[in-house]
């Protein structure tokens, strides 16, 4: 999925996806919520106080 | 002020660089033309400088209808219904750091000519006032530049170079 399209299905600006990527914005509940939808993923795999481990070993772990 | 276009509905992306180079030259171009245009000059060059001071003050406004087509003068001009969170949180900080920056400069502003006025009146020392309506045209306009630019501006010197987003 490219940025725009990203972008478009959580209402936001492409950019804001680059800025989400490269760790320089904190979303707010309402767009982590749909982003979670987009990726049919729990809200908590985008959120994380430590770096990020890759994002398919996350969901593995939170999918049991 | 922002100009939307068909071909950039989001406003043209640049480089933090450029758009802070372009930034700069439109704060040294704009105030550097109106002081070549009302300087006391010799008769020989009095009307070279206005001339050439004029030419400034036209790529300072050169530059302005520029930037008045990019996404950062969108996001600081632009109705907060038509931008996302983010957008509108760093113009929220940007705002608050634009109305510092010119509260404080209108102030010293201020202060200036109150002194300058004191100085003139109390020991005959003439520091420039604007007196001509030239004056108070050159700095109303400038005035104008300054507040439609600043929120742009601050979020240029905050922004990091988004890789492959960039119209340039």
């Amino acid at each position: 999925m490219s940025r725009k399209e990203l972008a478009e299905r959580v209402d936001v600006n492409p950019q804001t996806i680059g800025y989400l990527e490269r760790g320089d914005y904190a979303p707010s509940v309402e767009l982590a919520l749909k982003l979670a939808g987009v990726f049919k993923a729990p809200v908590e795999a985008l959120f994380s106080l430590k770096p990020f481990a890759p994002l398919g070993r996350t969901l593995k772990e939170l999918r049991g | 002020m922002y100009v939307r276009s068909k071909r950039y509905p989001l406003g043209k992306t640049f480089r933090p660089g450029t758009l802070r180079a372009l930034f700069v030259l439109l704060y040294v171009l704009y105030p550097a033309g109106c002081i070549l245009q009302i300087v006391p000059a010799p008769d020989n060059l009095e009307r070279p400088l206005a001339v050439v001071g004029l030419l400034l003050v036209a790529a300072s406004l050169l530059i302005f209808a520029l930037l008045a087509g990019t996404s950062l003068q969108r996001q600081s001009q632009e109705q907060p219904s038509r931008l996302d969170e983010r957008e509108l949180a760093e113009r929220n900080r940007a705002t608050y750091v634009a109305y510092v920056i010119l509260a404080g400069s209108v102030m010293l502003g201020l202060v200036y000519m109150m002194i300058a006025k004191d100085l003139e009146a109390g020991r005959g020392i003439h520091l420039w006032l604007p007196k001509t309506s030239d004056h108070w045209n050159g700095l109303f306009w400038g005035f104008v530049l300054v507040s439609l630019t600043l929120p742009g501006a601050v979020m240029a010197w905050r922004s990091r170079a988004p890789e492959g987003e960039t119209n340039e």
